[in-house]
């Protein structure tokens, strides 16, 4: 109960950041409820009411298979999230191991950061894509594209903040005690490290999801008929001066989202600055 | 009239939306060519009456709730800050603890010195690094006319603490407030250190503050002495008088916890307990709780500073009604 | 005091080195040593407090360090009980470390902010197996609280919330809980305030002398070395420069550096009133 107080209060007082939480929780809320909320199937098409104006009963009009938009973006929220909880789970998981490990074993490090570096020298957007090239279209395989991608970076953080905690009188004490090195990599210095993981895993789901709705854009990433917002973006791009809607609605939804996490990713990093830490007991 | 004169300082610092105080009460003179001694535990509220008084508190969660500052006859708290900021580092000047912390690692430190130079008078770059040297000379730097392009990582820290030293009286100030000026230094570097403000003083006649945790220090360099405990002072006097005659339980106590050189001690009178957290509310006098002369009523009427001789002052309600002298302390 | 030299020696170290490869300070300067540790010798015999006294830079802090494995010895050996403990691997080292613990200086660093009291001290019962259980664990850990004078009901509360002195305990706690032989004490009680230094102080003469622990005890203090130890060794530039019993180092000094720092030290003048 105490954490996710602690969690809200970094919200007191950040009218931005509370904005993108709230977003959040609706995408969330969207996401799970689709099935329930969507007034149409997102996947059946009607070709007499193709390119509909958003109106009634399709309030974000129609796409040119006369597919409901609302409905698609209600399951496209969906996918938003999967994707963006499944590449953060990776990125954290794999990066998160690999920087912790390198830090803690100087010559493991030398191996793998080098590996790392290499990696971090192209372009998110071109990795993702050389990738998915390699791999057949997927859910799945996207997830683990784009948290591979983001593995690297998440590997950079950490890989610095575990050589800091490395050093810590408090490790050299758990050493005294006869801790081993699992021990000390995981109840010693892990713990310390849950701060820095979740602000990095807002900033990892605010760039999945730019880095998803290229992917679909260009045709390599999810399946094409999945409802997402980037496959929605893809498919109706041809119509962009006949139906701007088609694109603004997936377009718009994107954009919020992406901004969303970035302003509770800054909150977040904000409240984790040592000079908003300090307390009473220095004066 | 002194030359720095005290009186009834109050700080406080707010924490959600409460002002709770954490110096109250504070008055004392410092005559030209004296030696202030300010000593106690940390949290006890010496360096923060220090930065109240160099106007170093604007900016933070602590601010000046009361009281008044006159040096040199003026009213510090009634100038603008532009004056006061005139006044600071030309008349008043100060030493920090960590000399690498307070000198700019990116600058040499003939240019720090040199900067401050120009601020507060008009000179020529020339004239000001001349000076420098000269200042760096003065603090016993070796080959200052080398030194003066070093930067503060090439220094040692005793170097570094003379180079703050050497920075703080380039324009030969009034008053030096020395806030834990030796306590990141070896003993063999301290005692340079003081050895030279002290012959420095007694050139220039600058009245200083010295501000320490260690009686030792105090005793060898201060002529007068004022023990803080939690915001309030709670005995003063000069140092011979104190010395000789400790009023006050915890100056007494303070005494019995420091581990001698000179003689064996079996074990040490240590005060009981800790120094009370910020917020606790002690009616009554702040020290009862740890005192082991404390009766009834000093936990609920809080004691006056009362003078027990000429120029020694003890807030305590039982000043004279118990063996004084160093033996005396709390229970182990 | 005296009958601690006729006891045999519980840990000796002979021709200690410990040097640091420092890297490159500037572009086109080559990698140099430091020899932080260059030829220390000397006994803890069992029961005896040995200070090693120095000021910072000396190497004092790198034998310790050294001697419980955390730094790398470059040469020498150190027997502990008969064996070389440097020349262990740090696995056969493991056991050991239940025998030589460590205190730490900074008690505000030396605790882990994300775990409760409970946890710190329950672990080294847990890697040692001297607790099967919780409940096992949990009296040993009531009972060495009150050892060092705390309420064992602080049990499940984090560092944050103590004073440093508090902080010191507990790190004490966690040391006395394995009932170790050597204790090795590095700047223990220099970060608190004199008047709690002088509690915490009390209690280590207290714990060494109720449980006859061998201490080597770190220290640039030499008013706590003096009222805590039996022989002192003073280190100068990472050598031992004088050793001897205390009455000999503080009365009648004869390296030249060891006098420099007994007249350094800032005395307090008390006349008689």
């Amino acid at each position: 109960m105490s954490a996710i107080t602690s969690f809200l209060a970094i919200f007191r007082g950040r009218r931005l950041a509370t904005f993108g939480l709230i977003w959040l929780l609706i995408v969330v809320v969207a996401a799970v409820a689709a099935p329930l909320l969507a007034p149409f199937d997102p996947l059946d098409f009607d070709p007499m009411v193709r390119l509909s104006e958003p109106g009634w009963p399709y309030i974000f009009g129609t796409d040119h298979f006369g597919r409901d938009s609302l409905s698609r973006a209600l399951f496209g929220a969906r996918m938003a999230v999967l994707i963006g909880l499944g590449s953060v789970l990776v990125a954290l998981s794999t990066g998160g191991l690999i920087g912790m490990l390198s830090a803690y074993s100087t010559r493991l490090g030398h191996v793998l950061m080098r590996l790392v570096d290499v990696l971090m020298a192209f372009p998110a957007l071109l990795l993702a894509l050389v990738l998915m090239a390699l791999l057949e279209r997927s859910v799945l395989n996207t997830i683990i594209v784009i948290g591979v991608v983001y593995a690297t970076t998440t590997a950079r953080i950490l890989f610095g903040l575990t050589l800091k905690l490395k050093n810590e009188v408090f490790v050299d004490a758990a050493t005294c005690s006869g801790a081993g090195h699992a021990s000390i990599l995981f109840r010693h210095i892990l713990p310390n490290l849950i701060s820095p993981l979740l602000v990095q895993a807002s900033f990892i789901f605010a760039f999945s999801q730019l880095q998803a709705a290229a992917l679909d854009f260009l045709g390599l990433g999810l399946p094409p008929e999945v409802p997402s917002w980037g496959n929605m973006l893809s498919e109706e791009r041809i119509y962009i001066t006949r139906a701007p809607w088609l694109l603004i609605f997936p377009g718009a939804l994107i954009i919020l989202s992406v901004f969303s996490m970035n302003l509770i990713g800054d909150a977040m990093r904000d409240s984790l600055d040592p000079r908003f830490k300090d307390d009473i007991a220095g004066v | 009239m002194a030359l720095l004169e005290v009186r009834d300082l109050e700080v406080g610092v707010a924490i959600g939306g409460k002002v709770l105080p954490v110096v109250q009460g504070i008055s004392f003179d410092v005559e030209e060519n004296q030696t202030l001694g300010i000593v106690g535990e940390s949290g006890c509220g010496k360096s923060l009456t220090s930065l109240a008084i160099m106007g170093l508190l604007e900016g933070s969660m602590l601010r000046l709730t009361g009281g008044s500052i006159s040096f040199n006859g003026q009213d510090l708290l009634a100038l603008s800050p532009r004056a006061r900021r005139a006044i600071m580092g030309d008349q008043m000047a100060m030493i920090f603890q960590e000399p690498m912390t307070s000198l700019n690692p990116v600058y040499r430190i003939g240019d720090q010195i040199i900067e401050s130079l120009r601020q507060h008078r008009s000179m020529s770059q020339r004239q000001a690094r001349a000076r420098a040297i000269e200042l760096l000379d003065l603090v016993r730097i070796p080959d200052p006319e080398r030194r003066v392009d070093s930067y503060p990582h090439q220094l040692s820290g005793g170097q570094r603490q003379r180079v703050m030293i050497a920075m703080a009286l380039a324009c030969g100030p009034k008053l030096l407030i020395a806030d834990e000026p030796t306590t990141a230094l070896d003993v063999t570097v301290q005692k340079e250190v003081l050895d030279l403000m002290l012959d420095l003083q007694k050139r220039t006649g600058t009245a200083i503050i010295l501000i320490s945790h260690d009686l030792g220090v105090i005793s060898e360099t201060c002529d007068k002495v004022v023990v803080m405990y939690r915001g309030k002072i709670v005995e003063s006097a000069k140092t011979a008088t104190l010395f000789s005659n400790m009023s006050h339980p915890y100056t007494q106590g303070l005494l019995a916890s420091i581990p001698v050189v000179d003689h064996d001690v079996e074990w040490l009178n240590a005060i009981p307990g800790r120094v009370p957290l910020i917020d606790e509310v002690l009616p009554g006098c702040a020290f009862h709780p740890r005192c082991s002369f404390a009766q009834a009523s000093c936990a609920t009427s809080p004691p006056s500073a009362d003078y027990v001789s000429d120029d020694h002052l003890v807030r305590c309600h039982f000043p004279n009604d118990r063996p004084s002298g160093g033996e005396a302390g709390g229970d182990a | 005091m005296t009958q601690a030299t006729s006891k045999r020696a519980l840990l000796d170290v002979r021709d200690l080195k410990t040097y640091f490869t420092i890297g490159k300070t500037g572009l086109f300067q080559a990698k140099s040593q430091l020899k932080a540790v260059d030829g220390v010798s000397f006994e803890v015999r069992e029961g005896e407090v040995l200070s090693l006294v120095g000021e910072s830079g000396c190497g004092k802090s790198t034998v310790g360090r050294t001697l419980t494995q955390l730094e790398r010895a470059t040469g020498g050996r150190a027997d502990f009980d008969g064996q070389d403990i440097l020349a262990m691997s740090p696995r056969a080292f493991r056991p050991l470390r239940r025998q030589i613990q460590m205190i730490f200086q900074d008690p505000f660093a030396s605790l882990n902010p994300r775990r409760s009291i409970e946890q710190t001290l329950a672990e080294p019962l847990f890697i040692h197996k001297l607790a099967r259980n919780w409940a096992e664990a949990r009296s040993k850990i009531v009972e060495t609280l009150e050892q060092v004078g705390m309420d064992p009901k602080v049990m499940q509360r984090y560092p944050h919330e103590f004073s440093g002195g508090q902080r010191q305990r507990i790190g004490i706690a966690r040391v006395m809980i394995l009932k170790p032989r050597l204790v090795i004490a590095d700047e223990a009680v220099s970060a608190l305030d004199v008047s709690i230094q002088a509690q915490v102080l009390n209690l280590l003469k207290k714990l060494q002398q109720d449980n006859g622990l061998s201490m080597l005890f770190i220290s640039h203090d030499l008013g706590v070395v003096r009222h805590i130890s039996d022989r002192v060794a003073v280190m100068y530039k990472g050598r031992i420069v004088e050793m001897g019993d205390k009455s000999q180092i503080f009365e009648n000094p004869q390296h030249d550096y060891t006098r420099r720092l007994l007249a350094s030290i800032p005395r307090i003048a008390q006349k008689a009133a």
